[in-house]
């Protein structure tokens, strides 16, 4: 059974191609690894969005344990987990990224 | 905070081959960048082997002596 918390994530996830749970809002992050996924995300001109996760710990704990990830920020791109920048800038450089959002956007 | 030693300690108890580099970033030993190098990493995709490291360092970032960490693992190999 999903709990209301994962069914709200999976809600998000299902809504925007590209979602970022970081800490702080787009106009003040309050993280460097939360910046740094934006400024990321802000070379490639496809929007995105950014969830504030330090507000509430239960969703935290359970995005944790949906990802199996421990850190914040954990990007989600058309519904499928990537990770951090740690995992995104290898990809990039594989030119892995730029297919992904593409395909994301267009028939996602 | 947490020295150098003590965090390859910790990766060490799961990763007993691993070559681990240690950056402070920020001068003050508890935002890192580190390089860990393992054969154990073989066969598992990045997200898998952060996976592992997370686990490994699972107590020091609970309890807040890693406060935020950039990963990179690689394989001797170089993959």
């Amino acid at each position: 059974m999903a709990s209301p918390l994962e069914d709200e994530i999976q809600a998000e996830i299902k809504q925007h191609k590209i979602l970022i749970y970081g800490k702080g809002t787009k106009a003040m992050p309050m993280c460097g690894f939360t910046r740094e996924t934006m400024q990321f995300f802000d070379k490639y001109g496809y929007p995105y969005e950014l969830i504030d996760a330090l507000p509430n710990p239960a969703k935290r704990e359970a995005l944790t344990k949906m990802t199996n990830w421990p850190t914040l920020p954990k990007v989600f791109i058309n519904g499928q987990f990537y990770g951090d920048t740690d995992i995104l800038d290898p990809m990039e450089k594989k030119g892995e990224i730029e297919p992904l959002l593409k395909d994301a956007f267009q028939n996602g | 905070m947490i020295t150098t030693h003590t965090l390859t300690a910790y990766l060490h108890k799961v990763l007993p081959d691993a070559v681990v580099s240690v950056t402070d970033r920020t001068g003050t030993m508890d935002h890192f960048s580190i390089r860990v190098v393992s054969d154990l990493f073989k066969g598992k995709n990045l997200m898998d082997r952060h996976r592992l490291i997370y686990g490994a360092l699972g107590e020091p970032m609970k309890d807040g002596r890693i406060h935020a960490l950039e990963i990179k693992a690689e394989t001797t190999d170089g993959s």
